[in-house]
This record gives C-alpha cells, sequence and structure tokens, in this order.
C-alpha cells in the first residue's frame, strides 16, 4: 500500500518519466515467470475442473453446463458410496496407525539413544517412493508371496489367502503397507515436537512421584498439542490424496471394491470417461481438503497480512 | 533404580523387535533380487540366496523392462524441474521482499493457492490442454508442468528466508551502486545456498516420486518418467519375474535414497519445513 503511493509521488515528482515506469514495472516483470507457470499449469485447470462438474462433457464437443446434476446423479451410484466409505476408512486408520504409532515411537526414541539410527530406520520407507512400496507389498502379498509363504512354513496355512483380492483384505493390507511407509515422517515430527518442550514441568513432577504414563497423560500431551494439530491435520489430508499405493497395488479392484475418492476420480476420469463425474468427485474431494486445511494453513499465516 | 533400568530394557526389546520388523520387507525383497527367477520360484524368500543374480537383474529392469529410459528422463524432469521452480520461485520472492510490488502477500497468496488442491483438480484441463497443444506424451510437457507443480512451495520458502536477510547489507549495496538484479544476484541469493540446496534436494525428490502426472501426461516409454515406467513395468512382469521387478524397485529407489544417505539431516528439516508449508 504504503509502496504504491511512494511511487505515483515519485512519478508526479521525476522528469524522467520512463525511469520510473521502470521503477513501477519492475517488480512485476520478476513475478511474471512464476505467475504464469502456476496460473496456466494449476490455477486454471482447477478452476476449469470446477467448471466442468457442472457440466456434461465427453472431451471433444463443448460442455454443456447441465447445474449440480453430476453431484445428484454420483451420490447415487454404488460405486461412489464404496469408495467414500473406503475412503473414510483411510481417514480413520491413518489417524489409529500412522498417527498413533508415530507418537508411540517418537515417546519411546526419545527416551533410549542411538536416536538417529532408529529415525533412520522408520524413515527409510518413506525415502523409497511410494510406487517402490507398493511393488514390494504387491510382492509380500501375492499368493505365491512372503507372507503366505510364513504362515504355511509356520503351520498358520488356513489363514493364507489372496490378500489382494478379497474385500475386506485388500484396504486392510494397503493400510499396513501405508503405515508401514508413512509412520517415520510422523515419528519425526513428534520428535522434533517433544524435544522443544520444556522440561522443568516434568522434573517437577517427577518429584511428586508421577509416574510415566501420567506425566505423559497431564504433561507432555498437552504441550505436545500444536505439532499434534498439524501431524494430524497433515495425515488426514494426505490420507484423502492417497493414490499411488493404491493404483499400483490393486487399481482399486477387483471390482472396485478398494477405491478411495482419488482412485475413483481418475478412473471415471480416464478409464470410463465419464468426465462431468470425474470433475465433480475431484470438486468434491478439494472442498473437503481444502476445508482441513484451512486450520493449518490459519496456523502458518497467523502472523501475516 | 532397577526398576528405571528394567523399563528401559522393555524398551530396547521392543524398539529392535519393530526395527526388525520395519526392516524385513526391504531385506526380502533385496534377497529376492539377488537371485536368478529360477531360484526365486524354488526357493523361501528368506533362504539366502545360491549366486550373485542382482547384476543380471538390474540389467534385465534397465533394458528389457525400459526402465533405463525413463530413469533417464526422470533425471531430467526432477533436475531441470526443480532447478527451473527455484529460479523462478527466487525471483518472484525476491520481488515480494524486496521490490515491493502493490499487494504483495496477495500475490504470494494467488500463487500458493497452486499447492491447496488435490492433484486430481489438475488432471482433466490438463490432460485435454496436453492434448489439443500436442504437448501430450513429450519431454517439454512433462518438464513444464513439474516445474510450476514445483514453484509454490520454493517460493513459500524462500520467501519466509529472503525476510532474514539483513536489510543493512542491501542499504549498502544500493550506495555503493548495484542494481535490483545486481542486489538479486551477488546478495539474495549468495546468502541462500544452503536453504536453495535443501530446497532443489526435496523437490527433485518429489519430481522423481510422482506416478499421477506421469501415468496421465505421457505413455511412450522413453517419455514417462521412472514410477510410470516401474509401475507399468509390475503391471507386465510381476509374476512372471519376480526378481527383475524387485530389482526394478530397488533401482528407481537409487536416487532419492542416495540422497536420503547423503544428506539425510537437510532433507528431515525440508521435512520440517514442508510441514509448516505444504
Amino acid at each position: 500500500m504504503n509502496t504504491e503511493t511512494e511511487t505515483a509521488v515519485i512519478y508526479r515528482q521525476s522528469p524522467a518519466k520512463l525511469h520510473s515506469f521502470r521503477n513501477w514495472v519492475e517488480p512485476y516483470l520478476y513475478l511474471f515467470p512464476a505467475v504464469l507457470f502456476v496460473g496456466v499449469f494449476l490455477l486454471y485447470p482447477a478452476v476449469y475442473t470446477f467448471y466442468i462438474s457442472f457440466t456434461k462433457w465427453d472431451g471433444l464437443n463443448p460442455p454443456q453446463f447441465i447445474g449440480l446434476q453430476n453431484y445428484f446423479q454420483i451420490v447415487k451410484e454404488p460405486v461412489f458410496q464404496t469408495s467414500l466409505r473406503n475412503t473414510l476408512i483411510w481417514v480413520v486408520a491413518t489417524l489409529l496407525f500412522p498417527v498413533m504409532l508415530g507418537l508411540m515411537l517418537a515417546v519411546f526414541v526419545n527416551r533410549i539413544p542411538l536416536q538417529g539410527f532408529y529415525k533412520s530406520v522408520f524413515y527409510l520407507p518413506y525415502a523409497i517412493s511410494a510406487t517402490s512400496g507398493a511393488v514390494i507389498w504387491g510382492f509380500m502379498l501375492s499368493p505365491v508371496g512372503v507372507v503366505n509363504a510364513f504362515l504355511r512354513e509356520v503351520g498358520l496355512g488356513g489363514l493364507a489367502r489372496s490378500w489382494l483380492i478379497i474385500p475386506p483384505w485388500n484396504t486392510i493390507v494397503m493400510l499396513i503397507a501405508f503405515t508401514w511407509q508413512t509412520t517415520g515422517t510422523n515419528m519425526i515430527l513428534f520428535l522434533v515436537g517433544l524435544q522443544s518442550i520444556p522440561t522443568d514441568p516434568i522434573e517437577a513432577a517427577k518429584l511428586d512421584g508421577a509416574n510415566a504414563f501420567q506425566i505423559f497423560r497431564h504433561i507432555t500431551l498437552p504441550l505436545l498439542k500444536p505439532i499434534t494439530t498439524v501431524v494430524i491435520t497433515l495425515a488426514v489430508v494426505n490420507s484423502f490424496k492417497v493414490f499411488d499405493l493404491i493404483w499400483v497395488m490393486t487399481q482399486g479392484g477387483p471390482y472396485r471394491s478398494s477405491e478411495t475418492l482419488a482412485v475413483t476420480m481418475y478412473r471415471e476420469s480416464f478409464v470410463q470417461f465419464r468426465l462431468g463425474f470425474g470433475a465433480s468427485i475431484a470438486s468434491l474431494l478439494s472442498i473437503i481438503v481444502i476445508l482441513f486445511s484451512v486450520v493449518y494453513l490459519r496456523s502458518i499465516f497467523r502472523q501475516e497480512s | 533404580m532397577s526398576r528405571k533400568h528394567f523399563s528401559r530394557g522393555m524398551l530396547m526389546l521392543v524398539m529392535t523387535f519393530l526395527v526388525i520388523l520395519w526392516m524385513t520387507p526391504l531385506f526380502i525383497t533385496f534377497m529376492t533380487a539377488l537371485k536368478t527367477q529360477k531360484e526365486a520360484g524354488a526357493t523361501l524368500p528368506w533362504q539366502l540366496p545360491q549366486g550373485f543374480a542382482l547384476i543380471d537383474n538390474l540389467r534385465w529392469a534397465w533394458s528389457a523392462g525400459k526402465l533405463g529410459q525413463s530413469f533417464v528422463q526422470s533425471m531430467l524432469y526432477a533436475g531441470v524441474g526443480a532447478a527451473l521452480a527455484i529460479v523462478f520461485a527466487s525471483l518472484a520472492g525476491f520481488a515480494l521482499v524486496q521490490l515491493r510490488p502493490s499487494r504483495p502477500f496477495g500475490w504470494f497468496l494467488l500463487i500458493y493457492a497452486g499447492t491447496v488442491f488435490p492433484f486430481q483438480m489438475y488432471l482433466l484441463p490438463l490432460f485435454y490442454l496436453y492434448q489439443t497443444t500436442s504437448l501430450y506424451d513429450t519431454r517439454i510437457g512433462l518438464l513444464l508442468f513439474y516445474t510450476a507443480i514445483a514453484i509454490p512451495f520454493c517460493l513459500f520458502v524462500l520467501r519466509n528466508h529472503f525476510t532474514t536477510i539483513s536489510q543493512e547489507i542491501i542499504e549498502a549495496a544500493k550506495i555503493d551502486g548495484l542494481s535490483n538484479f545486481g542486489i538479486y544476484r551477488r546478495i539474495y541469493i549468495p546468502l541462500s545456498v544452503a536453504a536453495i540446496s535443501a530446497l532443489f534436494l526435496f523437490q527433485f525428490t518429489w519430481i522423481w516420486n510422482d506416478l499421477l502426472f506421469g501415468i496421465t501426461l505421457a505413455k511412450s516409454a522413453d517419455v514417462r518418467p521412472i514410477m510410470a515406467g516401474l509401475a507399468g513395468l509390475q503391471g507386465i512382469y510381476s509374476s512372471q519375474n519376480t526378481p527383475g521387478v524387485l530389482a526394478g524397485a530397488l533401482l528407481a529407489s537409487v536416487p532419492t535414497i542416495l540422497i536420503f544417505i547423503l544428506l539425510g539431516r537437510y532433507l528431515l528439516r525440508g521435512m520440517t519445513l514442508a510441514t509448516s508449508g505444504e
């Protein structure tokens, strides 16, 4: 604001009008490439997807505006209902396993030596990509894979099954693979949090004879609240976005039984070519994700604007 | 005192168990990638390999499995894409912090809005945009997109970093007659080398690991990025040549694991950055 009036003043007073015009335009020249790239490849597509969600479109002819029909139609489809249910299972399971386990590991690791070693071990599955992780777990869980071989070896052959083909096992085992890959990142974030909380209240409680669990429940956990909020929001947002793992392990199948909204969107758009449906699922997903993101975006930008 | 030792012993025991559990999938994958196809079929997964077929398996994944072409392409996408994104984001960040256009925070939010949507929100229009402009299934098409998607987060980090640069140095530089671009190139960039390196590795890893845009915007073996290639490989060969596919999965992870081993500390810091930004 301030700069605006300043430049205006310079503009009026300076004899060299050209020079002040240059001053005025220069910041926008520096901004231009970033704005151009983001505008063309990210913002325009996002806005256009939202528009398509209100149309009937085959990808060839111009889209026809049909209002909210796609949305009304899609919620009636069994495929969408399964997908929505699976998505909610993913969200809840993400909070139960990668987040809770991550917190537990962080508390443990914080109390024993060799922290660097544990960080590396639990982070390593995340350092290989989601796709590689999915290939590895696909191999572990195939009918002739490691898990079944192990079960037969220890005399539990009756439990062996085609893990990726039978619902609800396909979703359960993918959640295990996801837990394996993402717990480490949560653990590290919680560790950062644990190491930044003051030790005085904990020492005082110890002197008062509180046990480890009481200290955790009544002192550590409340002090950890800011980082817990971040980890939980991130985990929820990311669980809505999971795509690679499911696409490589089951492609959402068999018979679309293990799809989540992110996978359903892709399949409706690029396999079934029902573009309006695809766009409306993407828009629904965006609304959900943005609502959750607001929680922590607000905490990031609290100091600004 | 002994109770304390006891509980610490229990902790170590639990952690050892979890470490073994966590490493088992990687260990067995590695063991299987060491075996020949025949051996993998005839032995239990955790039995030690007789020979050493890893090189052959990697070679198979590289050439017959066509991962080699994707590997080279992804080096280009991730290396050049991350670098270009940093150049554009640093220019924009410099403008917002130093040159002060009107409503700098508004401009920032406009660019940052690019990270808010789930990726599914970009797919359909991008696909049709790429079809009509013949960018579909081209290297330049993927490179442009990867550059774009890395910009918002780079801007977020660099803008934060730039605000920590002391105004005194800049005033001195102005008196010495340095132009704005001179201030950007001689002061802002040299003072941000550490942040830029961490950011580069972080974005390199992200682009390298992308599957979704790789399968949406490309299809040819010599254009599609590494993860799209790996997913294709597993789709075709997972039951025919398990050791080869697993060698492929390891091959595809080599650059990101190297980045993690060499610069783990930076990467973990990058992740903390991401928490506050993505």
